[in-house]
């Protein structure tokens, strides 16, 4: 066993009012400079939807990832023949009109446009050329766009779906969305690290954040094609790749990432995990019925002694131990399993969990009176208005029973609740919805405090960063001892 | 008397002196100014049509390359010859019935212009005079044997290395094979500068014909080339021997008119632009958002 630790996160998408305050947070402190307008580290997607860059999900465009091959993976979009193939050409990146081209207003024409008899007006102007431009699109051009045909009906995962079902998914009073907040994962097996040929991109050993080294980065790109949610953008300015660093001078001081911090939803969850590094190149290679039960199976109990003992031997503070027994995303993850990754069928093995949102049953029209009753308060996880299959699509790699039962979970936790607050279900429904999912009253009433009365150091329990023994590696500080301090303006002196 | 006598012969004999020295001055200027002339039309236009016309023209030894040009004068105005020697071309594109008659009568051969003066022309022409009126008996060509007929095969080796350039030139003249091509297998494709010389040897009257082209180039480029890099004698031999040999054997020297370095290039340019097609097929080449672009352009 190679235990290693991982800040891991969970976003409850039950939450998320799509208000895209994370994606502002990051932006303010990140991205806001020349180079790095078009780039959003977060991002609030609308599912159904294509997301951003457009289609990102769609690795035949993009060829992201990881493919099977035999017992091991290897990247489906770079490696020493296909970079030979194309002379080291990346012919796969996206385009900045896969993106969006970033503007601006010309505001000063306010003020300085000559009297006339029309107001004056502030074009737009591009980012990148200074020039005016048409804006053609934005980078959530699709939110709450959940039944148009441009955006909603393009979604990637739809392909997995009949067209009959897809049809059903677009009628009138049927339609419906969802946010997908998106970071970047902090991948246990990232493509982007293994695709870099100038070595630029590490995972950092003590919290498994991924980062590009802006110094080594040569603007090969092959991470923006590698990673496959394209969450590594490249800055034409600088001519380095960039990507999300999940705030990690914040995480050092103990703060929560901005865009956890800012979350207005408080749908985020920071914490540690333990997992065993050994595992990963075997379970990157699970045939894709198997992937997210031998994901989540990577990552161990922090309560177990033997695992204990492991990771004190492999130099994992008591402190980092202490947070993964605390962790609300073990708790989410592995104890209650109401959280599932995004897309792992890319096989990067994803840190970043998301517990899906269980939507409103599906209203029918009968006779032109739109009917949304049911005979009980919610009705079954089956009359759910997205089909099992593309929520299948999004977080288990097309396993349906995954999201059934996380359905079933969740559902169970609600009804349990409405019976403590206002009694009107019938003790049987509860108990046997809970009984289905093996849950019990403690564990309903955890996750929903869990939910929606956590405090902040329960929804984000950071394990000390060590800064102090960590500089021991870099520097001898025995060297600097006794030059404490800023030294004196004027010595002093003694008396008067 | 006497005395008067004796006056008169003195003055006789004085007049007698005087009259002989006048004699004399005038017989040494006269000697003098005959030997110039004589030396001027003598020697020096010997020298200019050795050089320039010998090497195609005989006097009075019958049609070489050109005509024989014994008794030319007398066939021919003076205007006439001038206007042929600076520019035959010219001359028969001006619509001269006699100057296109010359020409096709010699297979429309073209004798090269003569960048010479007036004068020296004229001097040729006066040279040639002299040598008598009579247009010479011998106008068909002579059968002149050829000696390169017997060249041995180490000759004609030599001669091909010269042509090559592989041998150089012993007063470092261009090697032939810049300017000129043959066709004759294991020879390089030459230079398309100047005339091809596969059937040279035939065409421009054989080891006389030749020898006096080589000994003393009439052609404006070559006469540059060579001009201070004469080829030597036995390196004209060589070469004359090596070309007999290409003309002889000109008829199992058909080189084909396939072209491997153009055929191949061009089907590597194909079969490159097939493989370059087929990695650009599979390529992502749009923005995935066109379709978006374009229905909204339609809606507008």
């Amino acid at each position: 066993m190679d235990i290693r630790s991982q800040v891991s996160m969970v976003f409850h998408l039950d939450k998320c009012i799509g208000c895209h305050t994370c994606s502002i947070a990051c932006k303010n402190i990140w991205t806001d400079r020349k180079g790095a307008e078009y780039m959003w580290w977060n991002n609030v997607e609308t599912k159904p939807g294509t997301g951003y860059p457009t289609k990102w999900e769609d690795q035949e465009i993009y060829k992201g990832g990881w493919e099977k091959n035999g017992d091991s993976v290897s990247l489906k979009g770079a490696g020493k023949f296909k970079g030979l193939k194309n002379i080291f050409h990346n012919p796969h990146l996206p385009v900045l009109d896969d993106y969006y081209e970033p503007w601006t207003y010309k505001y000063q024409d306010l003020f300085t446009a000559p009297e006339g008899d029309d107001q004056p007006t502030a074009r737009p102007i591009s980012l990148v050329t200074g020039e005016h431009i048409d804006v053609k699109a934005g980078p959530n051009w699709d939110d709450d766009m959940g039944g148009s045909p441009d955006y909603a009906r393009q979604d990637v995962n739809l392909e997995k779906l009949t067209p009959a079902e897809q049809e059903a998914m677009f009628q009138l009073e049927r339609m419906t969305f969802h946010y997908l907040p998106r970071i970047c994962n902090h991948c246990l097996n990232p493509a982007c690290v293994a695709a870099c040929p100038s070595g630029a991109i590490y995972k950092r050993g003590e919290d498994g954040v991924v980062l590009i080294n802006q110094e080594r980065c040569r603007a090969w790109r092959m991470c923006v094609t590698a990673c496959p949610y394209k969450k590594s953008y490249y800055n034409w300015n600088t001519g380095k790749s960039e990507k999300c660093v999940l705030c990690y001078p914040r995480l050092e001081s103990g703060q929560a990432p901005a865009c956890f911090h800012s979350c207005v939803g408080r749908i985020r969850y920071l914490g540690v995990m333990l997992y065993d590094a050994d595992k990963i190149e075997k379970v990157a290679a699970s045939s894709d019925d198997q992937l997210v039960d031998n994901h989540l199976d990577i990552y161990l109990d922090p309560f177990d002694p033997a695992v204990v003992e492991q990771a004190k031997l492999n130099g994992i503070a008591d402190s980092t131990i202490e947070a993964a027994q605390k962790s609300p995303v073990y708790k989410f993850v592995k104890v209650w399993k109401l959280a599932l990754p995004l897309h792992p069928e890319f096989r990067t093995l994803p840190n970043l969990f998301y517990v899906p949102a269980l939507l409103p049953t599906m209203a029918t029209v009968q006779d032109g009176i739109y009917d949304s009753t049911s005979k009980s308060l919610w009705n079954g996880v089956d009359k759910n208005r997205l089909p099992m299959k593309y929520l299948a699509s999004l977080f288990s790699a097309g396993n349906t029973d995954k999201i059934v039962d996380v359905m079933k979970r969740l559902m169970a936790v609600r009804l349990h609740r409405r019976g403590v607050t206002t009694g009107d279900i019938s003790k049987e429904e509860i108990s046997s919805a809970m009984d289905e999912v093996n849950i019990n009253a403690d564990m309903a009433d955890a996750i929903f405090r869990l939910t929606s009365l956590a405090t902040f150091d329960e929804r984000f329990v950071i394990p000390p960063a060590h800064r102090e023994e960590s500089i021991e590696m870099l520097e001898n500080t025995a060297d600097v001892k006794g030059n404490t301090g800023f030294g004196f303006k004027e010595r002093p002196v003694r008396g008067l | 008397m006497k005395t008067d006598f004796q006056l008169l012969k003195t003055l006789k004999s004085r007049f007698y002196m005087q009259s002989i020295q006048t004699k004399m001055k005038l017989l040494i200027f006269s000697g003098v100014l005959i030997f110039s002339v004589t030396h001027l039309y003598g020697e020096n236009s010997d020298e200019i049509f050795k050089k320039n016309c010998s090497s195609c023209h005989t006097i009075g030894g019958g049609r070489l390359v050109g005509s024989d040009l014994k008794g030319i004068t007398s066939k021919r105005t003076e205007e006439w010859l001038l206007k042929w020697t600076k520019s035959s071309q010219t001359l028969i594109k001006s619509g001269d019935a006699e100057a296109k008659r010359i020409s096709d009568e010699f297979g429309g051969l073209i004798m090269p212009d003569q960048l010479l003066s007036d004068n020296d022309i004229k001097s040729i022409f006066a040279y040639i005079a002299s040598k008598g009126d009579n247009p010479s008996s011998a106008s068909v060509t002579s059968a002149v044997s050829n000696t390169s007929d017997n060249a041995t095969e180490s000759d004609i080796q030599k001669g091909k290395f010269i042509f090559e350039g592989i041998q150089r030139l012993s007063n470092h003249g261009p090697a032939c094979i810049s300017c000129h091509n043959i066709n004759y297998k294991g020879v390089l494709e030459g230079g398309l500068l100047a005339k091809d010389l596969t059937d040279v040897f035939s065409r421009m009257g054989g080891d006389a014909g030749l020898r006096g082209i080589l000994g003393a180039p009439p052609f404006p480029a070559m006469t540059e080339s060579y001009k201070y890099h004469p080829i030597t004698d036995e390196e004209i031999g060589y070469i004359i021997a090596f070309l007999n040999k290409v003309d002889k054997d000109k008829e199992n020297q058909k080189v084909s008119s396939f072209n491997p370095l153009l055929y191949g290039g061009g089907g590597g340019v194909v079969g490159l632009l097939i493989i370059y097609w087929l990695l650009w097929f599979g390529r992502k080449k749009y923005t995935v958002k066109k379709e978006i672009f374009n229905r909204q352009l339609e809606s507008i």
